[in-house]
């Protein structure tokens, strides 16, 4: 990984009252990925932390200037060059070149952002690249298996599930996900699964349709 | 059920395929403005003023410049009039460097009083029912309800006239007088407001999201200091416009600017904080009605008087006002605007008509609760339009309004209530517009259109317009639409763009349907092609039937069909009446309102593809529960500062609160030529759910959005904020 270890460095305070901007902000001394999720801590503890400081569990450090991570993208491996304070998805779209997720709040408000990252759908936009070292990112585009559209994908079409379209690829990763996890839903978990994305044309009856045709079809 | 509409007819051109660009949608593929990212692109950005009335104290424009990977960096002015008022302009590296660049700005302000509160701008309330505004002011008018659009020219009301208004009213034998508020309501595009200019010396390329390719593109003429053909625009995806991408471009101009000045490709990309403070909105209104009401039903007259709440820098807080029912001495209606430290308008979806069509039907309601009257039976008592009068018989039957009870008759704290309102749209005359039919030896038909698709799905139409009248599979088609080098098209505004291009694809398609048809008929050496036609992808008539691609073979290069006219008997007005139904309940101890059912009935002329229409109309239909119950601008009231400006307490609607919908695409008259539903479904809903609240709760809830906390106070005996 390339990420270096100073274990000696004093570190500012990490807390669960960070927000993101200021901890974002605070990019060039330290980052602490325990204020975000406790999963991302158990990665990080796991791969990076020296077992004899388990006060500075989870606290990496890294270069302010560009910095070669290594994520796996839709099943292979790229070396980018980001800054350390770079969101996934800012990565995504202007290192990587995949332009199919979009950012719309750059928040989490809306999950015009969602990607999916070791088979959870994740807003990219609230996740810094350097926390997704090691782990599996599928994109809209990583769904194409063998030149055929995912079934989800395929229900979309069918269904005419999309107006203006900024918010699909969004709408297509948080299905997918959510019909991995609830193969066979009903219309009300339908909703409340896909409540965390924002489709301002207001396509949603057609994106129920499709994804209550993508539970009754295949399963990847 | 009408003979105007049967559940399993088709009527249209027979399209139900999804939209032609839905695969790219679905893969990531389509590329909007913002998915491009050139070698060496630069960023740039606006200063903006972050409170309602600021002047700047302190700027270090030297200190920014001297940040890293800053450019440039200008004030322009120094007094700042709305939250999100442009102070002045920054270029840099990247969007990190912008903010650095601001932040070493270390801007500081003297903060003065904002202007947040409409009704210190207006005259007391008792004053109201005399109320013309000041000369110039505003527009006035009658009319069978309600005077001509507001915020335009017209003659003020005379004292005389306003004094029989006022005589009408309360001479009837019920009268209601109220006032209704409307909030302000911003777009919310997903695809935020951005353009990519790159200029190269003596030609450019950029990219913007906009809803008018070839307006825009003229506007990146002049701080371009190039000719419109030196300029491509392209706008192949658009992520969402409703209304806020038309007209004026800042962004682009200082995209322009900057990549001029540094000979680069130079991005503004508003953030999400940007698009909802300063990309215009639905203004708000305070809308005064006063009408008398005769025993019978019928509307005696009286008093509209509608104040528009506009932004610092524009007016067009106009209400939209038409007349839609029959009152005996047509009601004086009078506008005028006020105007915020804040945010300034631009068109949303149907400009002023949800205001004033929500004010105007629970006017209705109110009325009819008066004078006990079922408001289904009230509205086709006075509805002026015979298409609506059809529509509510068949939109009662779908909802089940025969289960209608009053708030009263109805146990326990759930209470149901069922709602109707009307809607309409004026569609006047053809703009300009091109379309060119390309046709290859292989059989490849390539369609072309410089208008844009802005979610509407313009593609899928102009495309189904050419396969239908060609009649061959949708696959052969190639259609091309929003970059400014095809042919010449209107923006989408006014629900406008189906309206104005579809005939003119159709004649070009038909002139490519005669040429190909001439070939064959020179092949088969028979003296002309009068007995051929194009069925289903062969050529038959009087020969051995040919399978297009065949026919094609017969192509001498290409077949180029480009026509700009109007064909015969599509020249004609179109209608976009529409009536919607809403069955909802309210939990009258929260004050929680759950939308259960929508029925939404829309003329939209030649229906051309049926899932493009339906997805329009349902839609406005849950963009319209967002603004009714939901969508508020919050301003601060002594700074001005939006205190929701993001998308987590701005709360458009999602997918929990999404009802059952039931569009009907209506057709009342079978030679009417293809009509733009952009706009007129948004009408109607916010009075529909409206008076459906109303029904439920048995008291009028007569300020939006009708928030649980608003219904509990009607419930509690507050009626409406001022009256």
């Amino acid at each position: 990984m390339a990420i270096t270890q100073e274990p000696k460095t004093p570190s500012a305070p990490i807390g669960g009252d960070v927000s993101r901007r200021s901890f974002i902000k605070g990019i060039g001394s330290v980052v602490g990925a325990a204020a975000i999720v406790p999963s991302m801590l158990r990665v990080a503890s796991a791969q990076d932390a020296p077992a004899a400081a388990p006060l500075r569990a989870g606290i990496r450090r890294y270069k302010a200037t560009g910095q070669a991570l290594t994520l796996k993208i839709n099943g292979k491996e790229q070396k980018l060059e980001v800054q350390a304070n770079a969101t996934l998805l800012d990565t995504i779209r202007e290192k990587a070149g995949l332009t199919g997720c979009k950012e719309v709040c750059s928040r989490g408000a809306c999950g015009g952002c969602t990607v999916m990252v070791d088979g959870r759908s994740i807003n990219s936009c609230m996740m810094l690249a350097v926390d997704a070292e090691g782990r599996e990112i599928t994109t809209v585009e990583g769904l194409i298996k063998d030149g055929k559209l995912d079934p989800v994908q395929a229900a979309f079409c069918e269904h005419d599930a999309s107006q203006c379209g900024y918010c699909i690829p969004g709408f297509v990763m948080r299905s997918r996900v959510f019909l991995n996890e609830n193969p066979k839903p009903t219309l009300d978990e339908i909703k409340h699964g896909l409540s965390g994305n924002i489709c301002r044309c207001s396509t949603y009856i057609r994106i129920f349709a499709a994804v209550t045709a993508a539970s009754q079809g295949v399963k990847p | 059920m009408s003979e105007f509409w049967r559940p399993d007819d088709r009527m249209a051109l027979e399209n139900d395929h999804p939209r032609y660009d839905v695969t790219e949608k679905v893969t990531g593929r389509a590329k909007y403005s913002t998915d491009y990212y050139p070698d060496k692109l630069i960023w740039a950005a606006f200063i903006r003023c972050p409170y309602g009335v600021a002047k700047v104290t302190n700027a270090d424009v030297e200190a920014a410049k001297k940040a890293p990977g800053v450019l440039d960096v200008q004030m322009d002015k120094m007094d700042g009039v709305y939250c999100g008022d442009h102070l002045g302009t920054i270029c840099a590296e990247s969007r990190q460097a912008i903010e650095d660049g601001i932040a070493a700005l270390k801007l500081a302000f003297d903060i003065g009083e904002a202007k947040t509160d409409p009704l210190k701008q207006l005259p007391p309330r008792e004053q109201w029912a005399n109320f013309t505004p000041p000369t110039g002011g505003g527009p006035a008018g009658r009319g069978g309800g309600g005077g001509r659009r507001g915020g335009r020219g017209g003659r003020a009301a005379s004292p005389e006239e306003i004094a029989a208004a006022n005589a009408a009213a309360t001479g009837a034998d019920h009268m209601i007088e109220a006032v209704y508020e409307t909030q302000v309501q911003t777009h919310c595009c997903l695809e935020p407001h951005n353009v990519l200019v790159d200029y190269r010396g003596d030609h450019a390329i950029a990219w913007g999201s906009s809803q008018g390719t070839f307006a825009y593109r003229d506007q990146l003429t002049r701080p371009l200091n190039l000719s419109a053909d030196k300029v491509e625009f392209h706008c192949e995806y658009i992520g969402g416009g409703f209304g806020s991408k038309l007209g004026q471009t800042p962004e682009g101009v200082l995209a322009s600017q900057m990549s001029v000045k540094f000979n680069r490709p130079c991005r503004v990309l508003l953030t999400r904080k940007e698009e909802q403070l300063d990309t215009g909105n639905r203004p708000g209104s305070i809308q005064y009605m006063k009408i008398g009401v005769s025993k019978d039903g019928t509307i005696a007259g009286g008093r509209m008087v509608a104040f528009g709440i506009a932004g610092a820098m524009s007016g067009g807080g106009g209400v939209r006002a038409v007349p839609r029912y029959k009152m005996t001495t047509p009601a004086v209606s009078s506008a005028m605007d006020v105007t915020l430290s804040a945010g300034g308008v631009r068109p949303m979806r149907a400009p002023g008509a949800p205001q004033y069509t929500y004010a105007y039907e629970m006017l209705m309601e109110e009325l009819a609760q008066s004078i006990g009257m079922d408001s289904l039976e009230f509205r086709q008592k006075n509805d002026v339009d015979p298409v609506r009068q059809e529509m509510y018989k068949v939109g009662a039957e779908l909802i089940g309004w025969k289960d209608r009870k009053a708030s009263k008759d109805q146990k326990g704290p759930i209470k149901t209530g069922f709602g109707v309102a009307a809607g309409d749209w004026g569609n006047g005359g053809f703009g300009n517009a091109t379309v060119t039919v390309n046709i290859y030896p292989d059989g490849r038909v390539e369609v072309l259109s410089g208008c844009q698709d802005i979610g509407q799905g313009f593609r899928t139409l102009v495309g189904d317009c050419v396969a239908t009248t060609l009649d061959i599979p949708y696959t052969y088609l190639a259609v091309k639409v929003g970059v400014s080098n095809l042919p010449n098209g209107p923006g989408s505004g006014g629900s406008s763009t189906s309206r104005t291009v579809a005939p003119r694809a159709f004649l070009a398609a038909q002139q490519a349907r005669d040429g190909i048809l001439g070939l064959v008929a020179k092949e088969m050496k028979l003296p002309d092609a009068s007995k051929l036609k194009i069925e289903k992808g062969m050529i038959t008539g009087d020969i051995k039937p040919m399978a297009w691609t065949d026919a094609c073979k017969l192509i001498n290069g290409q077949l180029t069909y480009t026509t700009s006219d109007l064909p015969e008997g599509m020249g004609q007005n179109t209608q976009s009446q529409c009536v919607q139904f809403v069955k909802l309940n309210v939990d009258t101890e929260t004050g929680v309102v759950r939308v259960e059912k929508i029925v939404a009935l829309q003329e939209v002329g030649k229906p051309v593809n049926r899932n493009t229409i339906e997805n329009q109309i349902t839609g406005a239909c849950i963009e319209g529960i967002g603004y009714a119950l939901f969508e508020d601008r919050i301003l601060n009231a002594a700074t001005g500062v939006m205190n929701n400006a993001n998308l987590e307490m701005y709360k458009c609607p999602g997918a929990v609160d999404i009802p059952e919908i039931v569009p009907v695409i209506w057709r009342s008259d079978p030679n009417s030529p293809v009509n733009a539903v952009g706009e007129p479904p948004s009408v109607p809903i916010a009075g529909a759910l409206g008076c459906a609240i109303y029904n439920a709760i048995g008291v009028p809830v007569r300020k939006m959005p009708m928030t649980p906390r608003r219904v509990l106070a009607a419930l509690g005996g507050e009626k409406g904020a001022v009256a």
